[in-house]
């Protein structure tokens, strides 16, 4: 069945089986142990064992692990500083460099970038031209000093991963600020991750709270309850953010507004959640193990914490990741119509705002190295989502 | 017959409570707008050249009846609204159901489009990405789907647009060529609408297919290993009446619910799509008069249409269900 550990509390088969698997015995050991260790194994224990069998949501969760540590790590990872500060002022709307290890001149064991420099003069029209200097090597050294960070917002530090000697290299390219793409773009992560999380988590307490008291309530509550989430769910979120952006005062901070843009996603996202949160109350209480447990004599308070919240915690957890990359898409678009995260921030709706224009679509088409790894992220975790899902459902054995 | 009336009856009623609850959040969140009405006609006049004062303000404000209570302004909003009446636009001092005209009904079309769209491409795949053994199947089918929706909208619209326009010569933005602007409604002009308004569609259809097949799916899959699906099975019932006639009904219940919610996802989505494609629809208009002019009026009177569509769908969707599931009914009719 599963090759999930067996449990070391019962080492002794013969009384933990029972008679119901005298069958068993003639199968030889082994096979018993396994089937043993499936028959006592803890949920968690059971769905990870079925999570595992599936490839796709394997591959869509390690992509989530590496973009998540990326993310982490960002500040590490990217050379430069994301913000205006980090800025190539000689190298704006410029090409992705990547390394290479042989030129024209020749080949080298270390990898290199060419140089470049900026100039204006009668033959460029009086504009500023980038120019590729193929004579200069730029060669890319680790661990390299540069702009100070702090990382997890804790530890002191100025090491970057990679860097150059004596220039700057964009792997991603610079956008028309002259800000590393590649930098923005890991840093873009973490700020979809921390929206995500803030707004998920939000969006979770309001509807376990609402969820939960109509559920367990039922009656004339749940009624009232669930017409009044009803009718949140039919105003449309955009109108309702513009008006809350109104409540903002342009001065605001960066951090500050964010803080505000990940609390009000949480704030619109409750109903979907809290609708789950009822129907699966409601449908528990009435089943016969609750029943089986009143009859034993156990109280509500023993009910609801050993018997209905296992009955559907994967159910949430699973409902918390389908509706992450939701959250994620909405800030996306938020901030890139003009009413969500503002400049400082990275975050890929504040990158691609100026990525409308046919110019850019035709001639810098970098700009758009960002949104492969969006796409990457929101497929990772529809995916983890969906296996999350199928593992969680105890009857996905049964048909598959 | 007389307990199906009166189910559809309390339906009614409960419709229009919610109508009436959301218009009063709709409301609010108009009020919450910096500024008001009043202060943005005059400001205009400012523009002209005339000097204005305070009490100019005030004066404007009593002939607009600013002055009145929060809830008596609410209840006249509300009961004009109700009669298609939204008053004048606050920038553009047109009638605003004049200007709306039929925006909003083509806004509105291109969204249901879009709706049946998805639903065209996430019943069939949800019900074989659950029911199938075949991992590449179920796999691709799902990368396809969900793609949409990772893949944010506006850039999709902006891609289709640069290639149709740099290898066929041809710009997709806008709803009409030129002749049939403002021509009236015949058969030459919905073919010259549905000539522009696929794209739209398209895009808002792929992006709400993810959201709509993580449903069937959900839901199949909770169907399909339930006995009464076994039972069939055992029956001699195999393939695809099996699974058509016996987990998919059961599973297809809760989406007809839904269907209203799905509108409004997608209505919410259509503001970008609209701004990248230059359309000229009501969600265009939306966002004008949110981002830009601040125009409370307008924004007001199309989300209260939006909302009160939803709500009308969200009340067909109960009775329909109530027609097509016995379960449901048979609750009712008790």
């Amino acid at each position: 069945m599963s090759d999930t550990p067996s449990n070391p509390t019962d080492p002794n088969l013969a009384q933990t089986t029972g008679p119901h698997v005298a069958i068993v015995e003639t199968e030889d050991a082994v096979e018993r142990r396994a089937k043993e260790a499936y028959f006592t194994a803890s949920q968690g224990q059971l769905i990870w064992a079925r999570f595992r069998k599936q490839r796709a949501a394997m591959i869509a969760a390690c992509v989530l692990v590496f973009l998540i540590l990326s993310g982490l790590f960002a500040p590490f990872l990217s050379p430069y500083d994301p913000t205006i500060a980090g800025r190539d002022k000689d190298y704006t709307n410029g090409a992705p460099q990547i390394p290479m290890f042989c030129d024209k001149n020749g080949c080298s064991a270390r990898p290199f970038i060419h140089g470049v420099e900026r100039e204006r003069s009668m033959a460029t029209n009086f504009r500023w031209v980038t120019k590729v200097n193929e004579d200069e090597r730029l060669y890319v050294k680790f661990f390299v000093d540069g702009d100070r960070y702090k990382l997890f917002g804790l530890i002191k530090m100025d090491t970057h991963l990679f860097g150059v000697e004596g220039g700057k290299i964009h792997i991603f390219g610079t956008d028309e600020d002259g800000q590393d793409i590649f930098s923005r773009t890991l840093h873009a992560i973490w700020t979809s991750m921390k929206v995500g999380t803030i707004g998920v988590v939000i969006a979770f307490v309001l509807a376990l709270i609402i969820g939960g008291v109509s559920g367990y309530y039922g009656g004339w509550i749940d009624g009232v309850i669930q017409m009044i989430t009803d009718a949140v769910r039919t105003v449309p979120a955009i109108p309702l953010f513009m008006a809350v952006a109104a409540f903002m005062p342009p001065e605001m901070t960066a951090e500050a507004r964010f803080f505000y843009i990940s609390m009000i996603l949480g704030l619109i996202g409750w109903p979907t959640l809290a609708r789950r949160v009822r129907t699966h109350l409601l449908t528990e209480r009435n089943q016969e193990y609750v029943l089986a447990a009143q009859l034993c004599g156990a109280g509500p308070g023993h009910v609801i914490r050993r018997h209905l919240l296992p009955s559907f915690t994967s159910y949430i957890i699973v409902d918390l990741v389908i509706s992450f990359p939701y959250m994620v898409l909405s800030e996306t678009a938020l901030s890139f119509i003009g009413l969500g995260l503002k400049d400082p921030v990275s975050s890929l709706g504040v990158m691609l705002q100026k990525a409308t224009s046919a110019d850019v679509l035709l001639n810098y088409q970098w700009y758009f190295i960002p949104v492969l790894f969006f796409i990457a992220l929101v497929m990772a975790f529809v995916f983890v989502g969906d296996g999350l899902r199928d593992a969680a459902d105890p009857y996905s054995d049964a048909h598959k | 017959m007389l307990n199906f009336s009166r189910f559809v009856l309390t339906r009614a009623v409960m419709a229009l409570i919610t109508l009436i609850i959301v218009s009063l959040v709709v409301f609010s969140l108009m009020e919450l707008v910096p500024g008001d009405c009043a202060e943005r006609y005059l400001a205009f006049k400012n523009t002209q050249g005339s000097g204005i004062s305070v009490e100019d303000i005030e004066i404007e404000r009593q002939r607009l009846g600013l002055d009145q209570p929060f809830l008596a302004r609410w209840g006249s909003w509300i009961i004009n609204a109700f009669q298609g009446e939204f008053g004048d636009s606050c920038i553009l001092r047109v009638n605003i159901a004049q200007l709306l005209g039929d925006k909003f009904m083509l806004s509105l079309t291109i969204c249901l489009a879009s709706l049946a769209l998805a639903y065209a491409i996430a019943i069939p795949v949800g019900i074989i990405s659950a029911a199938t053994n075949n991992p590449w199947l179920n796999n691709g089918l799902r990368l396809f789907s969900y793609l949409g929706l990772a893949m944010p909208n506006f850039l999709l619209a902006l891609m289709i647009m640069l290639v149709s326009t740099v290898w066929f010569g041809e710009t997709l933005t806008g709803l009409f060529s030129k002749e049939y602007r403002d021509a009236p409604w015949d058969w030459d002009k919905f073919v010259d609408l549905m000539k522009h308004a696929w794209l739209p569609i398209f895009i808002l259809g792929w992006s709400a297919t993810a959201f709509a097949l993580q449903t069937v799916r959900a839901l199949m899959s909770d169907e399909i290993g339930k006995l009464y699906v076994t039972a069939a099975a055992a029956r001699g019932v195999h393939g695809r009446k099996l699974l058509w006639r016996y987990p998919a009904r059961h599973a297809l219940g809760p989406i007809v619910n839904s269907l209203g919610f799905d509108l409004n996802r997608i209505f919410n989505e259509l503001p970008i799509v609209a701004l990248i494609l230059t359309l000229t629809e009501a969600g265009a208009l939306l966002i004008e008069a949110l981002a830009r002019s601040n125009d409370q009026q307008l924004a007001g009177a199309i989300i209260f249409l939006l909302t009160a569509s939803i709500v009308t769908l969200n009340f067909f969707t109960d009775i329909l269900l109530a027609v097509i599931d016995p379960r449901v009914r048979k609750s009712i009719l008790r």
